[in-house]
Formats: C-alpha cells, structure tokens, sequence
C-alpha cells in the first residue's frame, strides 16, 4: 500500500491552464472587433493531444480508407432510392403542389450530385487511387441515374411525358379539301 | 351566442351563392312581344268591371293575345292563338262593356279569355273559317246572368251564324245561311242581329246581301240586297260595316274614292256622299271610325289619306230616321294620320294623332278639347325617315269640357308601338322585332378594327408581329390624355362593378356585338348585345307595298358590315354600327376561308332537289326518292373552326375525328310510310356517308336537326305503334375517321384530299335518346377557335324554353349495358342511358317564358370561352352562353375590393414590418455565438 494518491496540482497550475473564467451572462458588452477568445481552443487541441495519442497511418492505409468512404459516398444515392420509391408512389399520380415539389426535388437532387461529382470526390482523390476512383464515380453516376430513372418513372406515371399519339396532336393538322363547296339560299 | 354565429355563417354563406341569380338577370335578355298590333283588335278594356284601372288588350298579326300594362307597357299576359305559325286571315277580339272576359275569334275557333290573368274561359270550334265575332251587348233576358253572349259567322260549305253562351261556351242557336254568297259581317241591333254577305253578280260586281235573324230564336225574319249597282268592284271598297254602335251602318265606296254611300243597317236606302279632293295626290284609302258602344252617340268619322296628307270629316246619324248628316270636317294636315275613338258615358271623341300633335275633338263639334304637341316619338328610325303613326288607340278622361288626360297607343311606321301620355312618351315596345326573319352578328366598326389588327399580329413572323405591335401601342399612346382624363371615372366603375354599364367604353370581349335583325315589314333593326334595352338603329331597306314579301338574307363577311340581300341577289352593305349604307356592292358568291385552290362547289335546293355545279356547269343532284320530301338541309358551316382534329382517349391515345368541311346533313320525309330519312352527304362529290331510317315518325311534329364539327344531331317523335309508345327522341352521330385509336383511316397523314377523286367513308357512331318534349329546332354554340366544349341548344315549344345540352351528356361513345372503365371515367364519359331528362339547370331562359322562338343564332365572342345566343320569333331571347365555364374572363364573383383590401392590407403590413425586422437584422449582425 505504498501507493498514495497524487498531490492535487498547485493552485497556480490551475488558473495557469483553465484562465480566467469569463461567465458569458454576465456580459453586457459586446466584444471588441477583432478580439479572439483563444485560450480555450488552445486547451481543447491540448486536452485532445493529450488524449488521443496516436500514430499518423501510411499512405496505403489512407488509400484503403478514403477509398472506402468513396464507395460509401458514392453508394449513399442508391440507398435512398427505396425511400424515394416509396415516398413517390404515396403521392400518387395525380397533378398537385405537393407531388410536384417532390418530383422536383428527385429531379435536382441527382443532377446537381453528378454537376458536382469532381468537389464531391475531391478530398478523397489521390494520385495513387485514380484509377479505382473512377470506378467510385461512375459507380455514383450509375446511381444517380437510377433516382433520375425513378423520376422519369414517376413523371410518366403523372402523364407529363410526350409518349403518346395525343402529346403530339396539336402538331398535326386537319386535312385540306382541295374543293369548297358553298349552299346558295334560294 | 349561437345565434350570433350563425347570423355570420349566412352572411358568409350568400354570396356565394348569389352568384348564377346574379349572372341570370344580367347577362341575358328578354322581350316579351306580341307583334304589331292590328288596330282593330287593340283597345282599352277594364278587365275587373268594378274597377277604373284599364289594360291595353291587342290580337297582333301573329295571332298572340296579350294585355299590356299601360303604365310601363309590361305584359300582363299572353296566349300564341296560333302556335304552327298558320297566318289566318281573319281575327277578332272582342270584349264587351263591363265584362270581365274577352272574346276572341282566329282560324276556326272562338274562345273567351279571363281578361284579368287570361286563363281560358271556355272555347269553340266551329266547322268553317270565322268571318266575324261580336258580343250581343243589349240584353234580352235570355243569357246568363252577368256574361254578355257572342255571335259568330263562319264561312265554308255551310255559313252559319251561331250564338254563343257567354258563360259557358255552348251553342244556343245556328243558323245556316243558303246560297253561295260569301258571309262577310255581322252586325246586332237590339233586336236584330245582321248577316252580311257578299254576292257576286254575273258582271263581276259586288252585291251586299242582308239576312235578318231574330236574336232569341235565330229564325230569319227579313232578307234584302242592296242595290249598290256597279259600285262595289272588290270587298277592297267596303269601308266600314259597323256592329254594335247604336245604329249599325255600311259604307262604301267607288273603286276611285269620288263618292262614299252609306247605308244604316236595317234600312234599304242609303246615303252618298261626295269626297273632295283637297290634294293632287289620289286617295290611298279611307276608314271609318265609329265608337263600339250601343249607348254612345251614333256619330262616326271617316278618315281620308293620301300619300302625303290626311283630313277626316264627322257625319251624325239621326236615330229617328235613320239620315245621315255630315256634321264637321277636320282639316288637312300633311302625313300620314291615326285616328281613335274613345268614349266616356254617352259622348264620343275622336283623337287625331298626326306627326308632330295630337288633338282631341268631340264628336258633336269641331272645337278641339286638347292639343299636345309631339317632339317626336321617341323612336330611333332611320336617317331622314319620317316617323309616321299607322293606328292608334286611346283613353280620353274628361273633365267637363276639357280632356285632362289622354293616353294613346301608337303603332308606328318603324314597328315600335308606343304609348303617350298627353304627348309625352311613357314607354315603347319593339314589336318590329316580333316578325324577325333573319339575323346576324356583326362586330362595332371599332371593335373590328382591333380583330383585324390581332389577325395580321397573328398570322406573321414573331419579329414582325412584335414590332407591329409596338406599333399599335405606340398609335394607342396618342390616346393617353383622353383615358387619363376618363381614369377616375373608370376606377370608381370599376369598383361598383358598373363597367359593362358603360358604353363608351372598349369592349375586349366582344360581348358588344351589333345584332341585325331583319324584319318582314322590310326593316333592319339593330340591337346591341351589349345593352340590349335600346334600338341601335332601324332602317327600312325594302320598300315593300302591302302584300308584298321579300326574303332577306343577311351577313357580315367584313366585320363592321353588314350585307343584305333578298333572294341571292347583289346585296347593299351597310355599316354595323350605325345602319349608313355603304355605297359598294358585292358579289353573290360567299368568300370562305383561304382555300389552296379556288375550286368552288355551289349547290342550291331547287324544286326539293339539291342541285350542285362546279366551274358553271352541273356536278351532281340529289333527288330524293319518290314519294319523298325534303324537309331539311343543314350543311356544316363555312366557318366552323376546330381546335383538336381528334379526341384524347382515357389512355391518352386518339380517335381521328372525320372532319370534312363539305358535309351536309339531309332529311327527308316519306309522308306515307312515315318514315324519315337523315342523309350525310359530301357536299363537293354528292356522295351519301351515312345514311339512315327512322320508321313511324310523326311528320306532322317538326324534325330539328344540326350539323357541327364532325358530329349532326337531330330529334324526331315516334308515333304510338304497337311495339312502341308515342315518344321524342335525340338522335345523335359522331363521324371518325377510324375507330381505331391512333388511326387516321385510310388517307393517312396526307395533307389536302379532293372529295371528287377520293371516297372515304366515315366511321359513324349514334346514340338515340328519349327526351321528355318535342325540340322544334336544334342550334350550337360557337367559339372563336373551337377549343371550348360545345353545347347543343334546343328549343323547347312546349315548355316556352331553350335548354343548353352539354354535348357530353349525348356523347354517343357513352359505354352502353355497362359502366365506364377508368379511361372512360377520365374522358368523362357516364354509362349511357336511354332517357334523358333536361336538367332544370340547362334551361337557359330560367324564370323567363320564351314563347314562339322559331331559330337560335349563334356568334362566338371575342374571347374563347363565351358563345353569344340570340333567339328571335315571336320572342327576342339572348344570351351569353361559356359551355366550359369562363376560363378566360373573371366573373362577376369575383370580388375586386377583396383583392384590393388584400394588397393594400399587405402594403400596408409590409410597411409597419420593414422596420422592425431591419432593426432585428442590425441586432442580429451584432450578437455572436
């Protein structure tokens, strides 16, 4: 039993690394321009050094796990299609504000996601995996596809795509009699 | 509490349903006519003995009975004598003194009427045509208490006097009168009554036979002709035969108007008189005005007119013994006159109303009692026309040697008959209207204008049509000040919702369209359709003598122009808006729409053939067969645009709708086999598409039948047969070009088709329906482009309505023995049902009774979604008609000053907020974390 608990720190160690405490309600002022409260974030990244000591991974292993996320990233549209489905065929065919918002927004989704295909996968593109990254991105394309597919589905089901002989009627035009017949009252 | 709630629910709740009465009384509009009134059966009458208050009862040229309120000249009430529109040549009316009924006499059939509310009283038909009524007004003890009896003469193979039971109807005696003589009057004494007949002699002549009958037994006592030597050429010279005055008389006169004889009746000789000539012009005719009352003074007036003046002398007859004697003359006055005779207890006074006074004499001189001076009569006539009185009739008070009031009807030379009191006119009733053959729409020369500009905007290239219209605003700038000016005005209006009032102002809708009617009286008579309580302009275009017809036919090619011609000859133009003749003429041949070649089919019914050429040289006939009659021809009309050449099935594929512009729809009558025949013919080749029989119809009941777009419509009724009850049916055809849903038949997407080189049949499909009452004639709305639905209007006789069929509800695809599959539900279509029963919410005059309606117009407005109606006959009946609803034009529901309290409420927010939330937004920059 010759272990005995620690001394508690000196009372200067302590106000050295908590500073001093500034109680935010009390405060009636605002700041001055320009003034950054820093103390605490220097203890926060301390206090964090201090936790988690850990060792930085190779460039493989980084490879391996950026890569993986890129296939999450790149698998998270297909995931929500069931959802969408779903959420498609509740709201029917019919033609309402709702419904159209929402096919609205399966429309932007998809295509605003292959715009920015590039920021998407930027931060997890490195030299070394371009290649299989393009695998990942046609992968995402293939499933943003599928949800534009979902609304194709959809706005067919709605009646809003010229497939049929009636969309193009208005283009087609009555035959012309060559000859004119007119009745003459007697 | 409760209460209270519920007060405001009402509230809340009225207005919304206001809103079909509100459209009801407001866009359509209604007159309620007689037709011109003959003068003489049209009179005062009290039709409740006890009381003072009279009502104007006429029997008008087209035989409908009424009673005017002289007051605002509104109907009391009206029966159609003779609804098949058979114009007979004699009607009477009668009504005697202090008798609450009136008693009229048309065709073959005398019936009295309540003169209050014009129910039937009793009727009689009698074997041969009427020749005269009169009502017995002396009382000898053997009628009913309280009726006075009638007499009537009726012609034919054996003329007969009968006297009739004032009360109940029936026949009390008859006497048949022998020989081949024509009866012509009746005239009663006190105890006499008179037939008059006309005999002809071996020479030509005209002899007047009296036969003498007692009035209790009906036995002749007397009969003698008198000897009016070789006078009398035509019945044309017998001017007057009185009845009912105290002493009865005859005059006459020679075929030159040199002498007038007058006879008493009851006496054999007779009096002549010599009429001097005051004027270079001959003497048109002469008429006798004598007061029809037995207990009034037997003095009489005979009125002289030729063409430029009139003058009128005053003859007394001496009771005792039975002389005449000329007793005043009035003096020439220039125009044509109307004289009436009007009586108070014993006294007579004859009223002269000539073109710009009116004065009251008595009979026994000539000191004028009352003299009203007539600016005018309040008419609209034609530019330089003189307005001239045909007949009149008034009610004279009198208070002792004045007359302190006079009321006078007027029938006018423009149709419009009128009523003054001393001079001043009260109201005026458009009974020209009532004779309508023919109408058309046509657009305000200013409204045409802006078609005109549209259609050039329309039909060019975008740039073009964009810098053309800046152009026209540009232009409509220099209109600026002037609707500045107008904007105040304008603004208030428009809040009250008083702006289709207004009318000076544009009209975007074409609502305002200028309806020309004419008339058989050979007039041109214009209504606005806008605000149609007021004559536009009434112009005599045909000069027509008495007897004489024409048969005008009417269009507007040219918007702001209407032509008429009579029987396909050049025709005048005349401007829309303000009836000036313009001073081109026109070719005969109809100017369609823009053909690729100017190959023109002309066919006409000839002989109850249709007879058609090309390039002057005969086509084709259609003859129908023997024993066949045509009753009908409808052909498609010229202008009859079509927005969809085919119809969007459920599954949104289509049915390819046959549309050939050159179709006609034929029907044909076999009187005896009863069957009717509809032909659908090609109206460029004469070949039959579709054709079909209907036996055991009733052809005596009349078959309506249209033809539109690529559907025709017709009714008919079935006679009651053994397998069959009697019933009336809608039949109704839609012609495909396939019935195969994306199919467009044999031609296939070929652009232009020649009807003579290519047979192609249509794929017919029909529907027949029962419908609850006869339809006398079938019409269609029209839209400027055709998009709109259309519906069918039907004019119902029997009901005195038009009913607004929705086409759907007779769509003949309806799915028969089964119900509609989803596609079908979707195109709207219901399971078919064999009855079909009008809808109260089709009828389209509402509380309004629309009686003797003989055609329904139809004019699209200028905007797409309303259809303009106007029915004319007896009635003038019009109406704005939207079949898919107003989808282009906000209603009258549609609350301005709510909207208005909106945006100025939300201003107003939007102002008392902004600060606030900018001063949020500040603090919001400020405040970190």
């Amino acid at each position: 039993m010759a272990l005995t608990l620690p001394a508690p720190p000196p009372r200067w160690l302590e106000d050295l690394s908590s500073g001093p405490v500034t109680t935010k309600t009390k405060q009636s002022f605002p700041d001055p321009l320009g003034y950054q409260v820093a103390s605490r974030q220097q203890k926060s990244s301390s206090n964090k050094m201090i936790a988690q000591p850990r060792k930085q991974p190779t460039a493989e292993e980084m490879d391996t796990l950026k890569l993986k996320k890129a296939w999450e990233l790149a698998l998270a549209p297909a995931k929500q299609l069931p959802m969408n489905a779903i959420g498609m065929y509740m709201t029917g065919n019919s033609l309402q504000i709702f419904s159209i918002m929402m096919v609205f927004m399966l429309f932007k989704g998809p295509i605003q996601a292959v715009l920015n295909i590039q920021n998407t996968f930027q931060r997890l593109e490195t030299d070394t995996n371009r290649q299989q990254m393009l695998a990942v991105k046609a992968a995402f394309v293939g499933c943003n596809l599928l949800a534009l597919a979902l609304g194709i589905w959809k706005v067919n089901g709605m009646g809003l795509l010229p497939t049929t002989r009636s969309d193009w009627l208005a283009w087609e035009s009555a035959r012309e009699p060559l000859e004119r017949a007119y009745f003459v009252p007697t | 509490m409760l209460s209270t709630l519920l007060t405001a629910a009402s509230l809340l709740l009225v207005p919304t349903l206001a809103v079909f009465a509100d459209e009801a009384w407001n866009v359509d509009y209604h007159f309620a006519l007689l037709g011109a009134p003959k003068e003489e059966t049209s009179f005062f009458h009290q039709p409740n003995p006890s009381s003072r208050a009279s009502l104007i009862y006429t029997l008008s040229e087209q035989h409908a009975l009424g009673a005017v309120n002289p007051r605002d000249g509104s109907l009391v009430w009206r029966q159609l004598l003779s609804s098949d529109g058979i114009a007979y040549r004699n009607s009477f009316l009668r009504a005697g003194e202090g008798q609450d009924v009136v008693i009229s006499g048309v065709g073959h059939e005398v019936a009295a009427w309540s003169a209050a509310d014009g129910r039937l009283v009793w009727s009689l038909s009698t074997e041969g045509p009427l020749e005269d009524v009169e009502i017995l007004e002396l009382s000898d003890g053997k009628e009913t208490a309280g009726a006075k009896d009638a007499i009537a003469l009726s012609s034919g193979a054996n003329p007969t006097v009968q006297r009739i039971d004032g009360a109940s109807g029936a026949v009390k005696w008859q006497f048949i009168i022998d020989g081949s003589d024509a009866p012509y009057q009746l005239s009663a004494s006190s105890t006499q009554i008179f037939a008059i007949l006309i005999h002809k002699t071996i020479l030509g002549y005209v002899k007047l036979r009296v036969v003498v009958l007692d009035r209790v037994t009906g036995h002749k006592v007397d009969e003698y002709s008198l000897s009016s030597e070789n006078e009398l050429s035509t019945t044309e010279n017998i001017v007057s035969v009185g009845a009912n005055s105290a002493s009865p008389m005859i005059a006459w006169t020679d075929s030159l108007y040199t002498t007038l004889k007058v006879n008493v009746v009851g006496m054999k000789s007779m009096q002549s008189f010599d009429i001097a000539s005051h004027d270079d012009s001959p003497i048109e005719h002469v008429k006798v005005h004598a007061p029809y009352h037995v207990n009034s003074l037997s003095h009489f007036l005979v009125h002289y007119q030729t063409a430029t003046s009139h003058w009128a002398d005053v003859f007394h007859i001496n009771l005792k013994n039975g002389k005449v004697e000329k007793a005043y003359s009035l003096p020439k006055l220039a125009g044509r006159g109307a004289f009436s005779t009007s009586t108070s207890d014993a006294n007579v006074y004859f009223t002269r109303v000539t073109r710009d006074e009116i004065t009251t004499v008595s009979s026994a001189s000539h000191g004028v009692l009352g003299r009203w001076p007539l600016n005018t009569f309040g008419v609209v006539a034609g530019i330089g026309e003189q307005v001239e009185p045909i007949h009149a009739a008034s009610e004279v008070s009198v208070k002792g040697d004045t007359v302190s009031a006079i009321r006078t009807t007027i029938l006018l030379s423009t149709g419009d008959w009128v009523m003054l009191r001393d001079g001043k006119g009260i109201w005026n009733r458009p009974e020209m209207l009532a004779s309508t053959m023919v109408v058309t729409f046509a657009l305000p020369a200013d409204a045409a204008a802006l078609v005109q500009q549209l259609e050039v905007e329309a039909h060019s290239n975008p740039v073009a049509a964009y810098a053309h219209r800046v152009q026209r605003h540009l232009a409509d700038l220099q209109r600026l000040p002037s609707i500045i000016v107008s904007l105040p005005q304008q603004i208030v209006k428009g809040f009250l919702g008083t702006s289709a009032d207004d009318l000076t102002a544009s009209d975007t809708f074409g609502f305002r369209q200028v309806i020309v009617c004419a008339t058989r009286e050979g007039r041109l008579v214009a209504l606005d359709a806008g605000s149609p309580d007021k004559i536009v302009w009434n112009v005599n275009v045909a000069d027509l003598q008495p007897g004489q017809s024409w048969e005008p036919y009417l269009a507007s090619r040219i918007a702001g122009v209407v032509e008429v011609s009579s029987r396909a000859g050049a025709g005048i133009q005349y401007n829309a808006t303000n009836g000036q003749p313009l001073a081109e003429r026109l070719p005969v041949v109809p100017e369609g729409p823009q053909v690729p070649s100017s190959q023109v089919v002309l066919y006409t019914v000839h002989d109850g053939t249709l007879e058609a050429s090309y390039n002057r040289t005969p086509a084709w006939a259609f003859t129908p067969m023997h024993g066949e009659r045509l009753i009908d021809m409808v052909p498609r009309p010229v202008n009859d645009p079509v927005a969809s050449i085919g119809k969007v099935l459920g599954d949104r594929r289509v049915l390819y709708k046959y549309l050939d512009s050159n179709i006609a729809l034929l029907v044909t009558a076999q009187d005896s086999m009863g069957t009717a025949n509809i032909y659908v013919l090609s109206t460029v080749s004469g070949a039959i598409i579709y054709s079909n029989v209907h036996t055991g119809v009733d052809l005596t009941i009349p078959i309506a039948s249209i033809m539109s777009e690529n559907w025709f419509a017709y009714s008919f009724t079935n006679e009651a047969s053994d397998e069959a009850s009697k019933g009336h049916q809608l039949v109704v055809g839609e012609l495909f070009e396939s019935l195969v849903p994306d199919d467009r038949g044999m031609m296939g997407a070929t652009t232009n088709f020649s009807g003579m080189q290519t047979a192609t049949e249509p794929f017919v499909l029909t529907q027949t329906y029962q419908i609850p009452e006869v339809i006398s004639k079938l019409a269609v709305t029209r839209t400027r482009q055709g998009i709109t639905s259309r519906q069918l209007l039907a004019v119902l006789p029997d009901s005195n309505g038009i009913v607004g069929i929705p086409y759907g509800a007779v769509d003949p695809r309806r799915p028969v023995n089964r119900d509609p599959t989803k596609d079908e539900q979707a195109e709207g279509l219901v399971r078919y049902t064999a009855v079909l029963e009008f809808d109260p919410k089709w009828f389209l005059n509402h509380q309004r009774e629309i009686v003797g309606v003989k055609n329904v117009f139809t004019s699209p407005a200028l905007i797409e979604s309303t259809s303009l109606v106007f029915a004319y006959g007896l009635d003038i009946f019009g109406t704005r008609l939207s079949p898919s609803f107003s989808f282009d034009i906000l209603g009258k529901d549609f609350n301005k000053l709510q909207m208005l309290a909106t945006v100025a409420a939300l201003a107003v927010a939007t102002f008392i907020v902004a600060p606030l939330v900018m001063r949020k937004q500040v603090d919001q920059r400020w405040r970190f974390l």
